[in-house]
């Protein structure tokens, strides 16, 4: 993973936390405000409805004492036979916009009564049995009428004549007309259950419109209230249906549950202004990370940029180009680092250029060195060959054909030897391009072995070869490959003065072949090792250096690689890998 | 001295001419009924009374018909030149008339007299319940009987109009009619209800005419009390039917068969003194087929131009050949 990926996705990792962070702390907060102001409004809307509830009760209370301080009470009170008013009630009622009324005689007997005028001389027990109905106020009732039980809410008033006494108990229906008749504020609604029978029914739950929709779930928050009579507030409905409801429950005179009135307040503007926010803030949110992750990347383009820059350019001096430099565009941190970079890369051409002049003249120095070295060999004899020529020419005439015989044999042998010598250098300089075919190599270590046979016994080496079979065949130039392996087994040969053991192995490795090439010589220093493939080093004191610097010339024509691992006085091994290009 | 006996002989002249009969002007009479013949009705009471003075001159039914005076009537011409009915009036339509003196005659119903002068009839109308024959349990039928309270329903809802009836016969035509029993027994009529199946203790109740409704309503109210369940529907078909019948003979044994007639019973036993009669009687009542409840006369209110009368018989039949009004020509 690049720098730069990395950084943006550090950035990306810290714009998406911190923006989903600030949103969540903010959506949080937002909603807990909403929250708290919605309670509010419920609230507020529930003691509305309260106060309507009141006020409805406080209206039919009105209706019943005015009845109760009409003249036509009074006359019904003071009439002599009931019977003539059996009607009044009914006419009463319709006039004060109640559903129940009844006018009642001090003993209980019905005079006339709206909502059932067939009772008529039935008892109303409950009416003769209290007092000070004047004071009672508004209170719910259940109501017996001729199509059966209602629930009522209720007053009483009295009217008093003499010794006579008119109850006149009126009231308005709790039911779907009721519920109809309610100012409600908007968003909310209410349902009634009328707890007339001892069993839950659905038939019992109305709202303005008659049985609302999936009664199931308010029956039991109803159930609920009847079982533990107090207010209850519960969550219907999900998304923009959901309603929040109190559920109150009613009581009559005697604290028993007739009814429990649902009041719901629809939480749709909540839930949509919620619904609105959150899409403002994912758009928001969403806006954000792209525009960080747009920025992000332009910063850490722009961060990184100059380390990429810097990275290639020292991957051009890893290559070998050692003139590379880095553009300085800015004079910070990353500027002087290229600043740096330059000032390393110009340091570092310049002693390259110094090792380089100084190798260079170290090579011609050791060349001259060699050159003098190989050259004075034969020439001291070629002197000295000419010298005792002179000299038998002047103070042995009679030997001199015999002298200058052997003399001229040696000078033609040194000069042979120059010639040698010459003809080996010319070879290095012209090392020929490998011709690349399949090579047998186990083969070309068994030929190369056979021809060193009478050295190596001569040298009292035993050479022992150690070949893998399933070796592969090489795209190599044979030839080359032959005077490698001479080249090294001469190196054993004179590693190992006293004797000792060549061994020479192949072995197959992934996607090569391995040659290794062991003597149980006296070995090499780690410092020999370093400078063994510098042409004309030698660590014999015979030879031109050149042996192992053309080695290392020919496996690098071949793309290989050559490695030696030596220890002093455990001998050398020299480890050739090459290319199996070719499958048996 | 002789001027005020001049005074008090114009003032008796005058009453003499406000008493004295004289021919002309119109009756105006309004009844509930609604009659949709063709034909103007040739039997039965109100207008079929009519032919023996007056001949029938305009005809729209279920609304209008004109009687005009029968110039050779047998017994004379009557006072009157014409008699118009009006047909279909609701009984609170007819008072209001009644006060504005648009009409002359309207029925009264059950509501107060508040007019000055009215006609009764003798009790000649019978409220009964007749159960359907598919109304099996006798004791069914018997609870509702012992569970009316009649009283009430006469004092409040008849404005003690006509007489409480336990039998079919008005006490004024047969004289043994209290001796079938009027008052309710609510623990009988319970015992008796509560020894028949449930499903047969629900009742449908029938009225013919909605102003029978508000009594048909305490029956089931009453009924209610004993344990039976009675609706009210106005309808044709129910279990129990609230109706009228008129008594159409102030002859007992007449009367009895024409009511068996008229309510679908067998023809009573021939009966030519009391006791034979209330046998027949009370034969035709065996199983509480029929509750009698009461006895209503026919009552009309008058204006106060209307003189002469009254002008219906103790059976309710109209007799308005010895009427005249005011204003009409002497």
């Amino acid at each position: 993973m690049t720098l730069r990926t990395r950084l943006l996705l550090i950035f990306v990792v810290v714009v998406v936390g911190t923006v989903a962070l600030v949103e969540g702390l903010v959506a949080g907060t937002m909603r807990d405000a909403f929250e708290r102001v919605e309670n509010q409004r419920v609230e507020a809307l529930v003691a509305q409805f309260r106060r309507e509830f009141a006020r409805r009760g406080e209206e039919i209370v009105r209706a019943v004492n005015s009845i109760a301080v009409s003249d036509t009470a009074t006359s019904i009170a003071v009439a002599p036979d009931p019977a003539a008013n059996y009607s009044q009630a009914a006419v009463l009622a319709m006039a004060h916009g109640l559903d129940l009324l009844e006018l009642v005689t001090g003993d209980g007997s019905i005079i006339s009564s709206a909502e059932w005028p067939a009772r008529f001389g039935y008892k109303e027990e409950w009416l003769a049995g209290t007092t000070g109905w004047k004071s009672h106020g508004a209170f719910l009732r259940r109501e017996e009428v001729a199509e059966g039980v209602v629930l009522a809410l209720a007053a009483v008033g009295e009217t008093r004549a003499g010794d006579r006494t008119l109850y006149v108990a009126g009231g308005q229906r709790l039911d779907r007309a009721f519920l109809a008749s309610l100012v409600l504020p908007a968003g909310m609604r209410v349902l009634l259950y009328r707890n007339l029978a001892p069993q839950l029914s659905a038939g019992e739950l109305m709202d303005a419109n008659g049985v609302p929709a999936q009664p199931g779930e308010f029956l039991a928050l109803v159930d609920e209230v009847r079982k533990n009579p107090s207010e209850t507030v519960r969550t219907f409905g999900s998304g923009t249906r959901t309603e929040l409801f109190h559920a109150l429950p009613l009581t009559g005179e005697t604290n028993n549950v007739l009814g429990v009135l649902l009041i719901g307040s629809s939480r749709a503007e909540l839930v949509e202004l919620e619904a609105s926010l959150r899409y403002t803030a994912v758009a928001l949110g969403g806006g954000g990370i792209g525009l960080g992750i747009l920025l992000a990347w332009w910063a850490t383009a722009r961060v990184t940029r100059p380390v990429q820059a810097l990275a290639a350019s020292a991957g051009k001096v890893a290559a070998g180009n050692w003139e590379t430099t880095v553009d300085v565009s800015s004079k910070d941190e990353v500027g002087q680092l290229a600043l740096a970079f330059n000032r390393m890369t110009r340091e570092l051409a310049a002693q390259r250029e110094r090792l380089l002049q100084a190798e260079r003249v170290a090579a011609w120095r050791e060349l001259a060195r060699r050159l003098a070295h190989e050259l004075k060999n034969p020439l001291f004899p070629l002197q000295i060959t000419v010298e005792n020529m002179q000299r038998a020419r002047e103070q042995y005439p009679q030997q001199f054909d015999e002298v200058f015989r052997e003399g001229t044999a040696t000078l033609i042998a040194e000069l042979g030897n120059l010639k040698q010598i010459v003809a080996r250098f010319s070879d290095f300089a012209r090392m020929p391009a490998p011709e690349m075919r399949p090579v047998d190599l186990n083969g070309l270590v068994r030929e190369t072995l056979k021809l060193f046979e009478p050295q190596l016994a001569q040298a009292a080496v035993t050479g022992r070869a150690e070949l893998d079979a399933g070796l592969p065949q090489v795209l190599a130039d044979d030839e080359q490959i032959t005077r490698v392996l001479r080249n090294l087994i001469l190196n054993a040969i004179d590693a190992m003065p006293g004797g000792g053991v060549l061994t020479i192995r192949t072995e197959r490795r992934q996607g090569a072949v391995r040659i290794e090439v062991s003597d149980t010589g006296q070995g090499l220093t780690p410092e020999e090792c370093e400078r063994l493939f510098t042409p004309y080093y030698t660590t014999k004191t015979h030879g031109t250096g050149l042996g192992l610097a053309i080695v290392q010339s020919v496996i690098s024509d071949h793309h290989g690689r050559i490695s030696v691992e030596s220890q002093p006085g455990k001998g050398t091994t020299f480890r050739i890998e090459l290319e199996s290009q070719v499958s048996r | 001295m002789r001027s005020r006996w001049l005074a008090l002989l114009s003032m008796a002249v005058a009453a003499s001419a406000a008493t004295r009969p004289h021919y002309g002007g119109t009756l105006r009479v309004e009844i509930q009924e609604s009659v949709e013949t063709a034909d103007p009705p040739q039997t039965g009471r109100g207008m079929p009374d009519l032919a023996d003075g007056f001949a029938i001159t305009r005809w729209e039914a279920g609304r209008l018909a004109v009687y005009s005076a029968n110039e050779s009537a047998p017994g004379g011409r009557p006072y009157l030149d014409q008699v118009e009915i009006q047909m279909g009036k609701p009984l609170r339509e007819q008072g209001i008339d009644l006060e504005l003196g648009k009409a002359d005659v309207v029925q009264l119903g059950t509501r107060p007299a508040a007019a000055r002068k009215t006609w009764a009839s003798g009790p000649v109308r019978l409220m009964v319940l007749v159960f359907n024959p598919r109304v099996a349990d006798a004791r069914i039928r018997e609870a509702l009987a012992w569970a009316v309270d009649r009283t009430a329903i006469h004092n409040v809802l008849l404005q003690k109009q006509g007489e409480i009836a336990g039998a079919l016969l008005p006490q004024w035509i047969s004289g043994y009619a209290f001796l079938f029993p009027t008052a309710p027994d609510l623990g009988r009529a319970r015992g008796l209800a509560a020894a028949a199946p449930a499903g047969s203790r629900v009742l449908s109740l029938a009225v013919e005419d909605a102003q029978l409704r508000p009594i048909a309503e305490r029956v089931a109210l009453n009924a209610r009390d004993a344990g039976l369940g009675v609706a009210v529907t106005l309808g044709p078909n129910a279990d129990v039917k609230l109706t009228e019948v008129r008594i159409e003979s102030d002859d007992p044994a007449r009367a009895l068969s024409r009511l068996a007639a008229a309510l679908s019973l067998p023809e009573p036993a021939r009966a030519d003194t009391p006791d034979g009669l209330l046998s027949a009687e009370r034969s035709l009542m065996a199983g509480f087929r029929l509750i009698p409840l009461f006895h209503l006369p026919d009552v009309y209110a008058v204006g106060g131009r209307v003189k002469g009368g009254p002008g219906i018989t103790p059976l309710g039949a109209w007799r308005f050949s010895d009427l005249w009004v005011e204003g009409s020509r002497p």
